[in-house]
């Protein structure tokens, strides 16, 4: 399994992981929440990582450990079966114009990318999110962030090789009109599932 | 801190009044005695009331504490110009308030004005040194200038006198766990257990922090703790059954160097298959389509 030239990989998120998360974010806006990213390496050209669904994990205390282990261990257990794992980590920090990796989620991505080395963390861009809904946004509302050769995570600017691309070009018009219906606060997390188990952190039918 | 039981409550009445059901008030009463943030309904339902000249005087002279309500909900929400007007009514009718005082001081934290905020909230504890709430609103302005050090000073400083304050303790210790500094938030969970030993949301708060610091003797006490929440829940809690789970895994895989006898006496597995079973018999009542899935969790969690 190779990369594409120098490490430079394209991160494709569909509409649906995409917008699960910013959801989740808007749901709890006040609190640090976070996420984990689901797919695989692209069978078509191994320099592109498919980001085909996501999980919207935590809106309380993101740093603690059993949470996260029982969360990993189910959603392991329940894409598999699709071909499917996790491939990267989604972050959203508390305060608008915080725009810094913390430690928690320096250290959940270095989890993740123990088993899936290609593996990016994503931090939601509050102020793209805000540009959002006076129309003047066209990339992803969210900033990428990958490991660089001495094994630090860095934010990739506009000029840097690997890129965070989404797959349908309409998705943030979708994401747009969702967050018009307030459509967020049907999101459902796996805090909310460890708290009442007849919630379902799958979110079937979120985009019914 | 609120029960399920409040929290159903608040709910179904948030239902009734959403689809004009009636019992605003009712429901503005509760949020407020429960100390709950719903600023959107607060502000949407509290406005129509305050809006409305014959329910306003219906209201008598809560509605001077609707006012107050409405003012911090509109604030929560970004709708400066009606906290304004709720404070502009409040100033008129209480002149030279402290309580007022407080409200405006909010006002230019909802602005962004922090520096005179701060300097504000300095004037009023001059005269008012051991007013909670303005002690508390430092902290919040810290926190919201992302300088959870000074947060934490401040918050620190603050237990000293208010040292019963459970919410500041709890908030102490999501500021430490904010900074990944573990042992410090388990210093403020083992304060709230002394003080309150029968809440088991410490008690759990507490094993997760153990479990994350990690360590074999960490561990185990954590299962102790996960046990006691287990009992002050009646076995109903999932995340401290899970954590049991966990915690046999964990302590197993520690334990791998050591001799039999060393590994028994820590092994717990009556109560690791115990809160496994009660696991899946929870996932089958409430949740079936999940059961396999579960199952399939807790046998690789087993030793």
């Amino acid at each position: 399994m190779g990369m594409g030239s120098n490490g430079e990989l394209k991160y494709e998120i569909s509409q649906n992981a995409y917008i699960k998360l910013v959801l989740h974010s808007l749901r709890h806006k006040t609190a640090a929440v976070n996420g984990v990213l689901v797919g695989r390496i692209s069978p078509k050209d191994d320099g592109v990582v498919e980001i085909s669904d996501s999980v919207p994990l935590f809106h309380s205390n993101l740093a603690l450990l059993p949470p996260l282990e029982i969360s990993l261990i189910m959603i392991e257990e329940h894409y598999v079966a699709q071909g499917l794992s996790i491939v990267g980590y989604f972050h959203a920090n508390e305060r608008f114009d915080d725009v810094e990796l913390c430690g928690v989620a320096k250290n959940i991505g270095d989890h993740i990318s123990r088993y899936f080395p290609q593996a990016p963390i994503l931090l939601l861009n509050n102020k793209k999110l805000e540009a959002l809904s006076k129309g003047k946004e066209r990339s992803p509302v969210m900033q990428l962030c990958v490991k660089d050769a001495s094994k630090n995570w860095r934010v990739v600017g506009a000029d840097g090789g690997s890129k965070l691309l989404l797959k349908e070009p309409s998705a943030n018009v979708i994401l747009s009109d969702y967050i018009s219906s307030e459509k967020w606060k049907d999101v459902t997390d796996v805090d909310d599932h460890l708290d009442d188990v007849t919630k379902d952190w799958l979110n079937p039918g979120l985009f019914n | 801190m609120v029960t399920k039981t409040e929290e159903t409550q608040l709910n179904q009445l948030e239902i009734q009044v959403d689809n004009a059901g009636g019992g605003a008030w009712d429901y503005l009463c509760l949020v407020r005695d429960l100390k709950i943030r719903r600023s959107e309904k607060v502000l949407k339902h509290g406005s129509s009331i305050l809006n409305d000249p014959r329910k306003r005087s219906a209201l008598g002279p809560d509605e001077w504490t609707l006012n107050e309500q409405v003012a911090t909900a509109a604030m929560d929400c970004q709708c400066l110009g009606v906290a304004q007007n709720c404070i502009k009514a409040l100033q008129k009718k209480f002149p030279g308030s402290k309580r007022v005082g407080r409200l405006e001081a909010l006002l230019l934290e909802a602005k962004g004005l922090w520096g005179e905020a701060e300097e504000a909230y300095s004037s009023l504890l001059e005269d008012n040194p051991l007013d909670q709430a303005i002690h508390k609103r430092r902290v919040a302005i810290s926190k919201a200038l992302g300088k959870p050090s000074v947060a934490i000073e401040l918050l620190t400083k603050y237990l000293e006198l208010f040292m019963a304050d459970h919410d500041a303790w709890r908030e102490l210790a999501e500021l430490y766990l904010s900074l990944q500094m573990y042992k410090q938030a388990a210093f403020c969970y083992e304060e709230l257990i002394l003080s309150q030993p029968t809440v088991p949301l410490y008690h759990l708060a507490y094993a997760d922090v153990l479990y994350t610091i990690g360590g074999v003797e960490n561990i185990i006490s954590a299962r102790k703790y996960y046990a006691a929440t287990i009992d002050l829940t009646g076995g109903k809690n999932t995340r401290a059954l899970l954590g049991i789970c966990l915690c046999a895994s964990a302590i197993a895989q520690l334990s791998k160097g050591r001799n039999k006898e060393d590994k028994d006496a820590t092994a717990a597995p009556e109560l690791h298959s115990l809160a496994a079973a009660a696991v899946e018999k929870e996932y089958k009542q409430k949740a079936p389509d999940k059961l396999q899935l579960i199952s399939s969790a807790l046998r690789s969690l087993k030793i």
